[in-house]
């Protein structure tokens, strides 16, 4: 169902690289998956309401507080000694200009 | 003593008595551990300094004659998806391979104010995207019932650690059944709350409407021990819910007071005919004891697991792509920016998330949204009514909690369908937001049965109290 290239162009979009010789085996997989889940059309779904979420809470907000902060400053140092390339407290990353 | 026996009644009762002290219950464990988890696999780290550490403050406070929370000082394993500050925190994954986790979830910071001994990490499918721990990036769990036999997933590490005797209970989180499986194939106890119960904050996330912590444990009594400890709202987690809940050891629950529905589209094709005789006698004795057993429909239980395959990928796709080898975990270096998204994702997850991630993209692209993703929310709701009508006459829905007993590795790895079907009876509970437990129901070729009851929303102290009165008439 799923052709070798619409597995690139998706693989893409994701933002994931492929082998060449895994594209097969996604594209197969990935269709077997999506046939199975067609069964969805058999159900009659006319004035029923999406569920959207876990729970029937609605957008749960707090005040902004910038006095409240979760991170300690160990904290802090600890997220950004996470980061695989920093310069001073920035996050470095390549550029993305040609 | 019997570490696989050994229960947090037990050892709370052990250590007060000053019959054993923590650091000597810890080090009976990470003994164990070394001598057996070799072949098990049940631990990708162990926490052993921070474990002793703890556990000598609880023995101090003990010796000054101080009183103890219920589970100080008790060995917990934390399934690797959860956060321990200080502690690696991989998901069995190599993009989070040398992660270590800069705070506590809420979970955990409950579980050290009681004083708690976490013991170690366990292993899981990859972000927890699995039935049999055969996606993880670090190699699988062996079922410590049948080492050649799946373990489940994806917390079998953790149904493994108790299993085994490395831990008096562990932590889980459950997405489509993955604390339930597990616990079912190794023949101990497994409880996904409702959705909302417990805070997901911490949680390395999966599918954000369905994920759920809970407890994997030697009986119900513990499992309700650890969930009075972990649930609660908390502002870190907008979906946790504040509930003013019941106490769990208030008062049992007698067995004639139960109203049992068993749902007839749960005992159809696909179900191997040894747990269904199981799980049909069970209701008999049941029945005998003078539960009120009811057969009821869920007509739309044949949809779930199709429903499920869209709402899952979707949420993972999103989820998954903050891991971009720049803010933590592995980073291929390289001069352009989208070439090191490229790479770096490419190379770090395994294939099964990788099916997932491109899934959930191809499902909420342009053209496929409401084609598939808006139906699959439809549906979804026409599941969780299916139960709130059920829910109008019986207090509990008993139903087995997998197909199969634990199968062998490599059973069901080439065709990645036939391991999601091993998740068809869980997976609607976590649709609906909706409490569910496994219990151990005896044994086909020595191979543990888990017997699953799933509870309405927020009934989760009731359904524990049940869980209790069956686990008792079971034994």
């Amino acid at each position: 169902m799923l052709t070798k290239k619409e597995v690139e162009k998706i693989a893409e979009l994701a933002r994931l690289g492929l082998k060449e010789e895994e594209k097969e085996k996604f594209a197969e997989d990935l269709s077997s998956v999506i046939g199975y889940v067609q069964k969805l059309s058999e159900v009659n779904i006319e004035k029923v309401e999406p569920m959207t979420g876990g729970t029937n809470l609605e957008s749960v907000t707090r005040k902004d507080d910038e006095t409240k902060n979760i991170a300690d400053l160990k904290m802090r140092e600890e997220i950004l000694t996470a980061t695989p390339d920093r310069q001073d407290d920035y996050f470095k990353v390549p550029s993305i200009l040609e | 003593m019997n570490l696989d026996k050994l229960t947090i009644k037990k050892a709370h009762e052990l250590l007060k008595s000053k019959e054993i002290t923590s650091a000597e219950l810890t080090e009976a464990f990470l003994k164990n551990i070394k001598e057996k988890d070799g072949d098990i696999h049940a631990f990708l780290s162990l926490t052993e300094e921070q474990a002793l550490e703890q556990a000598k403050k609880v023995d101090e406070r003990i010796a000054k004659g101080e009183p103890i929370e219920v589970l100080a000082g008790i060995s917990a394993a934390i399934k690797d998806n959860i956060l321990i500050r200080g502690a690696k925190a991989t998901a069995a994954s190599k993009i989070l391979e040398n992660y270590i986790a800069p705070y506590d979830a809420t979970v955990i910071k409950k579980l050290k104010e009681e004083e708690a001994v976490f013991i170690g990490k366990t292993n899981l499918d990859e972000f927890a995207m699995g039935s049999s721990t055969e996606n993880s990036g670090f190699g699988p769990t062996k079922n410590p019932v049948d080492l050649e036999r799946v373990p489940g997933g994806s917390s079998g590490g953790s149904a493994a650690a108790v299993k085994a005797g490395f831990c008096v209970y562990a932590l889980g989180s459950d997405t489509g059944g993955s604390i339930r499986q597990p616990a079912g194939f190794c023949g101990v106890v497994g409880f996904k709350p409702t959705y909302g119960a417990v805070s997901r904050h911490g949680l390395i996330a999966m599918a954000s409407s369905l994920d759920q912590i809970g407890p994997i444990a030697r009986n119900v009594d513990d499992a309700a021990a650890v969930f009075e400890i972990i649930r609660g709202v908390d502002e870190l987690d907008s979906t946790s819910v504040d509930m003013k809940w019941q106490d769990y050891w208030d008062r049992p629950v007698d067995i004639e007071e139960i109203k049992i529905g068993v749902p007839r589209e749960y005992f159809t094709h696909g179900l191997d005919p040894e747990i269904e005789k199981n799980i049909k006698s069970i209701v008999e004795k049941l029945e005998k004891e003078g539960a009120q057993i009811k057969e009821i429909s869920l007509p739309y239980s044949d949809f779930a697991l199709a429903v499920y395959y869209i709402i899952m990928p979707a949420e993972v796709s999103a989820n998954l792509a903050r891991f971009d080898g720049i803010k933590y975990g592995l980073s291929k270096s390289l001069p352009k920016l989208l070439d090191v998204y490229l790479k770096t994702r490419g190379e770090g997850f395994g294939a099964e998330a990788r099916r997932r991630i491109m899934l959930g993209t191809y499902i909420l692209s342009a053209g496929y949204y409401d084609a598939y993703y808006t139906r699959a929310q439809k549906v979804r709701r026409l599941i969780k009514k299916d139960f709130d009508f059920a829910f109008k006459d019986v207090d509990v829905i008993l139903t087995p909690t997998s197909p199969t007993t634990a199968f062998k590795f490599g059973d069901k790895t080439a065709d990645p369908l036939s391991m999601y079907l091993s998740d068809i009876y869980t997976v609607p509970a976590n649709l609906a937001g909706i409490p569910a437990i496994s219990l151990p129901s005896g044994e086909i070729d020595g191979l543990p049965v888990g017997l699953q009851l799933i509870g309405n929303s927020f009934d989760d102290i009731k359904l524990l109290r049940i869980a209790k009165t069956i686990e008792t008439i079971i034994k």
